[in-house]
């Protein structure tokens, strides 16, 4: 190999390098497709997410989560009773500029039984520690004056 | 050996070159975020924004359902949303309004960019005064927003419409959609049809 032609293949590798890293630092991101599909870990703390308690009172219900959540320092956003849906956020510890919402579900499972999911993001991620679901649901618990065992649903 | 060295040398100044070219490249021309966006001039882009066929989005976006019980359609639709780690925004039972959002990590500030000084990075999109103005981009194309509606096709079956948004563009890929709906479907344990 002589001397020009090295220097127009490394001239060439060069150009299209530069070429590669502009079109794919260019091209807008496309959405995944499992964007609208609940993701592995989800499906593994669905079950921690939900809890259902011995109860009739649907009114009673959404009423002890917004007294809960309130409890615990959240504000509420949005409350529905007709669907059973809570939404409520708060700044979050130590400082006080991450912010941690909740979305909580009530649903009739049976007559005496009513069924709580609780969904918690902390900024932009889900939260999948289980101690902290637990924690909330210890503070459903009290505010609904439960004396009874309540058990985790599968 | 002396000369064996300096053509080393004088090889590695070469390969220099298309190495600082491709640097500058990275740099100047595609860091920018705005970059990645359509530059919307006028309304007439806007309104041609989509590119796919109008009638087969809806096709992907829709299915029907064999029942009459709106509320609990909702309720699996809230359920589904909440298995998608998403945060309810708005929810109106007497229209069939759902719309919910969540963030995905798309936007990350890879270079100093001064654009974004005036904004801390770890404050949130709808935290900031400016939210709907020049404000903190990346949080805003970060955001999957989806809206879904359920309204009455006949005496017996329900619509249910479903519509994402993705890096601030609609997403027209029937993929996400199918996946949307397979969801659904086992929340509310009944079996959605496309619209023929």
């Amino acid at each position: 190999m002589n001397k020009s032609t090295m220097h127009i293949t490394l001239l060439g590798t060069g150009l299209l390098l530069a070429g590669i890293l502009f079109l794919q630092s260019c091209a807008a991101p496309q959405p995944a497709p499992d964007l609208l599909a609940p993701t592995e870990a989800q499906m593994k703390i669905r079950s921690l997410q939900t809890r259902t308690f011995d109860l009739t009172d649907r009114k009673a219900a959404i009423r002890g989560v917004i007294a809960s959540l309130q409890d615990l320092g959240f504000i509420i956003e949005r409350a529905n009773e007709g669907l059973g849906l809570v939404t409520a956020a708060r700044f979050a510890e130590p400082n006080y500029y991450d912010v941690v919402t909740i979305t909580v579900t009530v649903r009739q499972e049976t007559t005496d039984k009513m069924s709580f999911r609780a969904n918690a993001i902390y900024n932009n991620k889900p939260i999948e520690d289980p101690k902290v679901y637990q924690n909330f649901f210890a503070a459903l618990q009290r505010a609904l004056f439960l004396s009874q065992e309540s058990t985790p649903s599968s | 050996m002396s000369a064996d060295r300096s053509l080393s040398s004088r090889m590695s100044l070469r390969m220099l070159l298309p190495t600082v070219l491709a640097g500058a490249a990275l740099l100047t021309a595609c860091s920018p975020y705005e970059m990645r966006h359509d530059n919307q001039s006028d309304a007439r882009t806007q309104i041609w924004l989509s590119e796919e066929s109008q009638v087969k989005i809806r096709a992907a976006q829709t299915r029907v359902f064999d029942t009459k019980d709106r509320r609990k359609l909702l309720q699996a639709i809230v359920m589904t949303l909440q298995d998608l780690n998403c945060k309810i925004d708005v929810l109106d039972e007497e229209l069939g309004i759902v719309s919910a959002k969540k963030y995905v990590d798309l936007e990350q500030p890879t270079f100093f960019d001064p654009s974004y000084v005036l904004y801390r990075p770890d404050t949130l999109l709808f935290l900031t005064r400016t939210y709907r103005a020049w404000g903190p981009f990346y949080h805003r194309s970060d955001l999957v927003r989806l809206t879904i509606t359920v309204r009455d096709r006949n005496e017996s079956q329900l619509l249910v419409r479903a519509s994402a948004q993705f890096y601030l563009r609609a997403v027209e890929d029937p993929v996400p959609y199918q996946q949307f709906f397979r969801t659904l479907e086992q929340a509310v344990f009944l079996e959605g049809h496309t619209v023929e």
